[in-house]
């Protein structure tokens, strides 16, 4: 308890206070380049020093960064009082070591996961106890790659997907998820090799895939409509890869024609097309593939698999401060049960919001899925500091799309942003370290922590260069294939 | 931990254990076991006593009440007491000086306990103790709690002999949903320094504790206080042969120390504010929702208006 809290703020403060830097560099460059190309020394430097850069010099040291930064945790682990290894990972390492003994993972109190991961980690009790650690970093470092993948799939330019796959592997929150011990590597990989099978077409194997992040972690199923609606026979059709729209045809001042399904997705036609083969086969894969896991897992270790890696997250409400705008009214309601009126209305917000940007944002995935996951943590009621990397992982993505500049709107998101988390972690160190009855004052900072959030989206949503995926193809060309057939 | 101890005994032949329990505080004996089978020194001889107190404990009771707690030390220990050892050797070792207090502020801090043991070199030279560990119980109030993982950690780093956490340990539970729990904390001591240290020994034992989120409470601070912590010694001795374990009663002689209380003032949710709270949660949340929607279908619909122009 103590390491996890402790090490929520180191992560939060050192976050801030390195990605802000990072932030800000990342703007300056990339407004140079795209916005005022004005003459500045330093800039241009910083931008040729970047784009001489090629992906693999930019992984290879990143991976040595990494290396080090595991052996400095081991350092810190064994000397410090506070430990660098993320108190989740102890608890990974024990459970592997239970089921390397032919045990379940579940007799170690407080395994909430699936036990894929802790199958995962058994080399940990074998090998070494840093193996976890290589493993993440190493889906870290593959997570930059899939970045890379997916912004060159769609025709961004070299130096764009350079700095957006910097802002990812550069990111100090990112860099330390993964050689502190956290897990959160392998489902932002997992989601973004998704993307890229959808990409290529491979509908079948990002199935596979989802059933198995959804299994792993449950939050991805919020990302189940949009992919069923991107699904599009306008996109897929039987024998054809779908096309992608480049990076250059959406920066255009007058958008082309394929861009007139840019807008919002109609309801008539979705219901219409909703029963595709493809459609099918993406729910029948993926939900086969998540009852087998649950299935299996169940068979194994019976209702303690059931309890601990999947009930618990559906039912989690968490009464002790977090960044939840919920938790002082869950904490105040904790001594009666809640109405289902109560949950009923607490649930609305996150489940209107996920629709209404689903059907609004779905052609354009990545954003859309961005978009939805960052509503997701600011709506939830639970929100700590790891849940920030799930929509990290999916910036790089939209990055080259948006058209904010530095002066002065990405500051001001930055600084809100940051601004909020900072004073929302002043009220709870004054009451978890200093013993301050300062309740009332978490809670209004929680309130405008959800206000910058929804500042901060709505920023990005106006900002953004709304980009499909996909481009339609002619249907006229479809019927006619399909008639040749 | 527990392995090296018993590499050391080893080495002896015959060991017994003594648990005594002085006024208020004990001194658990038990009976280390000889190797009746050979009379090598390197063959397997170990002590008979239960590895902890409190799973004897637990083991008859579901959870931790001090009523329980007090029946137990007089009845269960006084059931198993021990005949063979001379009346004179509670007064041994006596711990005179117990001091408490609570290091740091907030949710998380230190409960440092300084006990003081005055020993008679020359009684417990007779005794030819080779080992000997202080049995610390913290029964916790309410509405505090230890991590048994990170007291692991510290086991692992040297710091204890031994350490358990008995009772509800459930770090997510506020106090008013969690049962009590105890900590049973062992401390080496050196033989020499019982033998060689005319003024005793002083032991010290800082154990990290965590606030439970409390109840509800219009001051908005609750208070936990902490009771005193029941100390036993744990000895084993050479030359006894006995195979079970004993234990001596507890003596109530009044020698018992006073302990200056530990207090800890916790914040708690106030009551009063649940009706504001929740309209606003609600409201602020819906107006989020609000905004975010209004956003999103207003630009999708800016973007349907310019396709439909250019089409």
């Amino acid at each position: 308890m103590l390491n996890r809290d402790l090490s929520t703020y180191y992560i939060s403060l050192f976050h801030l206070f390195f990605s802000f830097f990072f932030s800000v560099s990342y703007f300056m460059v990339f407004e140079t380049c795209y916005v005022q190309r004005s003459p500045c020394v330093f800039l241009f430097l910083a931008r040729h020093a970047m784009v001489s850069m090629d992906i693999r010099t930019v992984l290879l040291f990143s991976a040595i960064f990494r290396i080090i930064l595991i052996i400095y945790g081991e350092w810190q682990d064994s000397h410090m009082e506070v430990r660098y290894t993320d108190v989740d990972y102890l608890v990974f390492s024990d459970a592997a070591s239970f089921m390397a003994s032919g045990e379940s993972p579940y007799k170690r109190t407080t395994y909430r996961y699936s036990p894929l991961l802790a199958f995962l980690l058994i080399p940990n009790s074998i090998i070494h106890r840093s193996w976890g650690k290589f493993l993440f970093s190493a889906l870290d470092l593959l997570v930059g790659w899939f970045i890379y993948t997916i912004l060159k799939l769609r025709k961004v330019p070299e130096n764009l997907c350079m700095y957006s796959v910097v802002v990812w592997l550069f990111n100090p929150f990112t860099f330390t998820i993964g050689t502190r011990g956290n897990c959160e590597p392998i489902v932002c990989a997992m989601n973004l090799w998704i993307i890229i099978c959808l990409m290529k077409g491979n509908v079948l194997q990002a199935a596979f895939w989802y059933g198995l992040v959804v299994h792993l972690r449950i939050y991805p199923i919020i990302y189940a409509l949009p992919i069923i609606l991107v699904l599009d026979p306008d996109f897929f059709q039987s024998g054809l890869k779908p096309k992608l729209q480049n990076w250059s045809s959406s920066q255009g001042k007058t958008p082309q024609s394929h861009n007139r399904v840019t807008g919002q997705y109609d309801l008539v036609t979705a219901l219409k097309n909703v029963f595709t083969r493809r459609r099918i086969m993406f729910g029948l894969v993926s939900g086969a593939v998540f009852l087998f896991c649950t299935g299996l897992f169940f068979y194994l270790y019976r209702w303690e698999f059931l309890h601990e890696a999947l009930l618990y997250h559906l039912t989690r409400t968490d009464p002790r401060h977090n960044f939840s705008i919920y938790f002082y009214h869950i904490y105040l309601r904790s001594e009666h049960e809640f109405s289902v009126v109560e949950k009923l209305i607490s649930f609305l917000p996150q489940f209107i919001v996920q629709l209404v940007l689903i059907f609004s944002f779905a052609q354009d995935l990545p954003f859309c899925l961005f978009l939805q996951t960052f509503a997701f943590v600011e709506f939830n009621k639970v929100i700590t500091a790891q849940y920030f990397v799930w929509f990290f992982c999916l910036l790089p993505l939209i990055l080259p799309w948006s058209k904010m500049t530095l002066k002065w709107e990405g500051l001001c998101c930055i600084f809100v942003w940051m601004g909020a988390q900072s004073h929302w972690l002043m009220w709870a160190y004054l009451l978890e370290f200093k013993g301050r009855n300062v309740f009332v004052q978490l809670w209004l900072a929680s309130i405008l922590f959800l206000a910058a959030n929804t500042f901060v989206l709505i920023m990005i949503i106006r900002r953004h260069k709304f980009a499909p995926v996909f481009e339609q193809r002619d249907r006229a060309t479809s019927k006619n294939a399909a008639k040749l057939k | 931990m527990e392995s090296q101890q018993r590499v050391q005994f080893h080495i002896y032949d015959n060991v017994a254990i003594i648990l005594i329990l002085l006024a208020g505080i004990g001194i658990e004996v038990g009976r280390c076991e000889p190797n009746s089978e050979s009379n090598n020194f390197n063959t397997n001889v170990s002590c008979s006593f239960k590895k902890h107190l409190l799973t004897s404990y637990f083991e008859k009771y579901e959870c931790l009440l001090d009523s329980n707690f007090q029946d137990f030390i007089t009845n269960e220990l006084h059931f198993r007491m021990c005949e063979v050892l001379p009346d004179d050797l509670r007064l041994v070792i006596r711990p005179s000086v117990l001091q408490r207090h609570l290091i740091g502020e907030g949710s998380h801090r230190h409960l440092s306990s300084s006990i003081r043991f005055d020993i008679d070199p020359k009684a417990v030279s007779q005794l030819s103790i080779h080992y000997c560990e202080v049995i610390f119980v913290e029964r916790l109030p309410s509405g505090v709690f230890a991590d048994p993982f990170e007291l692991q950690h510290l086991l692992q780093r040297g710091v204890f002999a031994d350490v358990a956490v008995f009772g509800d340990t459930n770090l997510e539970l506020p106090s008013f949903l969690s049962n009590r729990s105890a900590v049973e904390v062992h401390m080496k001591v050196d033989p020499n320094s019982l033998s060689t240290h005319k003024n005793g020994f002083e032991i010290k034992v800082d154990l990290p504790l965590h606030a439970r989120y409390q109840r509800l409470d219009e001051g908005g601070y609750s208070t936990v206080e902490f009771g005193d912590p029941d100390m036993f010694m744990q000895c084993c001795l050479e030359g006894k042969s006995h195979n079970q374990s004993c234990y001596i009663p507890t003596s109530n002689n009044g020698t018992e120390p006073k302990i200056g209380a530990a207090v800890w003032r916790i914040p708690s949710g106030i009551k009063g504010h649940e009706g504001v709270v929740s309209v606003v949660t609600f409201i602020s949340a819906f107006l989020s929702t609000l905004l975010i929607v209004l956003t999103s279908i207003f630009l999708s619909d800016i973007k349907r208006c310019k396709s439909s122009k250019q089409l």
